[in-house]
């Protein structure tokens, strides 16, 4: 029988990842807000993010923060490329949603080989953003690297929530996603709000991978699972909102460390597509919305 | 001879194999109201959308005499082109505030003026005052309305072309929005509105333009089409 303070420790660690999820979630809300697609290519970005900054500090001795800086914007111009290569062409020419959605699910494969190819096939780390640690709470091991991830993560969710709704431009991307052509009679160049979206959405995919890799490595093929829980997140968390997204990572987080907790390491991915299962018959809306709409039919 | 406002000519439009607007020539003179009438899939809602772009087709588009016939939809807002869509278009998931925000998009964040024709919105449709923070989509269908015109006004229109506004309003309601674009008229607005049968909007039209199968069939001053037996028995009751 597994102890309170291993408990406790697999907690930690949980909330640790599933912050993680949430901010891979939230890159999925943002393009989603601007344009209804789902961009499957979300988890690929996580792992550039954390490829790159890995590659600058090893091969040119880069202090960790200036490799953070150059990476971001890196990975945000793969977005753009992203967008203008595979996405404008397709939205351009009227494609489906669904088959827009399947070109960004090969574009996560092309990225990923292209990575092998270039950056080969090692797992690489780095050291965390502090020295030292981990802090100890009755024998909890706590990271240091945790409270940058709880510190990153509250930051992007309150600047996101500013953006979308206090800016023209935030404004403009949420029109965008609402109502195309109504946001084009008024002026707003929805072509290039989409660029934009997948640009915002790689910088913040690449933040997240930047800030797991000390703690959970990284290597050409981990996108897959990042994207895979990032997108559970966005859904128990409403799809659409940065807030709920992040909400919904901590609760996949938590829920795969009791499973590894109590039933082992091999069911961390049956909690996690049970959890999705049950979100999807249970509250197809959200978790969050579906308890909002229950709490309001009660009244 | 004055340059006119808008100046169609031999536009058309197609989806797939459908030739919805057959070659089109047609003119609102500054400060006009010109009514478009016509049946369903007379290629009205066509037209609208072949001027703005939505919907690109062969033909030239001249306003204020300048050729706008290769810019994108965006780009006619910052000249002055505003559509209203058929079934509103509003950001439905938006609040009224917000609608009208963005409406003045092309003010460039200008506040000072975003205040003052957000208030000139009000004064046409105090409704939406009392409404700002209400969502766009759990209002009644006149209000979207209203909120839909208002948020075009705010893009500080030169012309401003509307898709059936009328539709599937209560009469009173729909008389209501179309005296206030009378009323935008009277103060110099051009206006090219779409309907399908409206004695109201003749009243408020100086031109009328009939349009059947995709072409105009006929194109008079509005208070003639009372000596046209057929175009009065069809629009006119």
């Amino acid at each position: 029988m597994i102890d309170a303070v291993q408990l406790v420790q697999n907690l930690v660690n949980g909330i640790g990842l599933g912050l993680i999820y949430g901010l891979v979630g939230i890159g999925f809300c943002v393009i989603y807000n601007a344009s209804g697609i789902v961009n499957f290519a979300q988890g690929v970005f996580v792992m550039l993010g954390g490829m790159i900054c890995a590659t600058l500090l090893a091969r040119f001795g880069l202090p960790i923060w200036l490799a953070a800086i150059l990476t971001v914007p890196i990975v945000a111009l793969i977005g753009v490329v992203m967008e203008v290569a595979v996405v404008r062409p397709m939205w351009t020419r009227g494609a489906s949603i669904f088959a827009i959605i399947l070109a960004t699910l090969a574009s996560q494969m092309l990225l990923e080989q292209v990575t092998l190819l270039t950056l080969g096939d090692q797992p690489r780390t780095f050291n965390s953003f502090t020295p030292g640690g981990p802090l100890m709470v009755g024998g909890v091991a706590v990271p240091y690297q945790l409270f940058w991830v709880l510190g990153c993560g509250a930051l992007m969710v309150g600047g996101l929530w500013l953006f979308f709704t206090r800016t023209r431009m935030g404004r403009a991307l949420r029109a965008c996603s609402q109502n195309a052509e109504a946001a084009s009679l008024l002026g707003i160049p929805v072509r290039r709000m989409m660029m934009l979206s997948f640009a915002l959405s790689a910088a913040l995919g690449a933040i997240a991978g930047i800030l797991i890799t000390p703690s959970q490595i990284t290597a050409y093929n981990i996108g897959t699972p990042f994207g895979v829980n990032g997108f559970i997140a966005a859904i128990i968390g409403g799809f659409g909102s940065a807030g709920g997204a992040v909400a919904g990572g901590l609760l996949l987080g938590v829920l795969q460390a009791l499973a590894i907790a109590f039933l082992g390491a091999s069911f961390k991915n049956v909690a996690a597509l049970s959890v999705l299962l049950v979100v999807l018959l249970v509250f197809p809306q959200g978790v969050f919305a579906g308890l909002k709409t229950l709490r309001a039919s009660r009244r | 001879m004055t340059t006119p406002l808008l100046e169609i000519r031999d536009l058309s439009a197609r989806y797939g194999h459908v030739h919805a607007l057959k070659p089109t020539s047609i003119t609102v003179a500054e400060g006009e109201l010109v009514t478009v009438l016509g049946p369903n899939g007379a290629g009205k809602s066509t037209l609208l959308r072949a001027v703005t772009r939505l919907t690109p087709g062969p033909g030239t588009i001249l306003f204020q005499g300048q050729d706008v016939s290769a810019l994108p939809t965006h780009r006619l807002s910052e000249l002055g082109i505003i559509m209203v869509q058929e079934g509103r278009g509003l950001f439905s998931e938006m609040t009224v505030r917000e609608n009208l925000i963005l409406g003045g998009y092309n003010a460039g964040g200008d506040a000072g003026e975003l205040s003052a024709r957000m208030e000139r919105v009000f004064t046409l449709f105090p409704r939406l005052k009392e409404r700002l923070d209400q969502t766009a989509s759990l209002m009644s269908g006149g209000e979207q309305q209203m909120l839909a015109i208002g948020r075009a006004l705010m893009a500080g229109p030169k012309l401003l072309m509307l898709d059936e506004p009328s539709l599937g309003l209560a009469p009173r309601v729909a008389a209501e929005i179309l005296e206030t674009l009378g009323e935008l008229n009277r103060e110099g607005l051009g206006i090219l509105l779409v309907e399908q049968k409206a004695p109201l909007a003749l009243r408020l039209a100086q031109r009328v333009y009939v349009l059947s199968l995709g072409r105009v069939v006929a194109e008079l001053p509005s208070h003639e089409i009372k000596s046209h037996h057929d175009l009065a028995r069809y629009y006119l009751h």
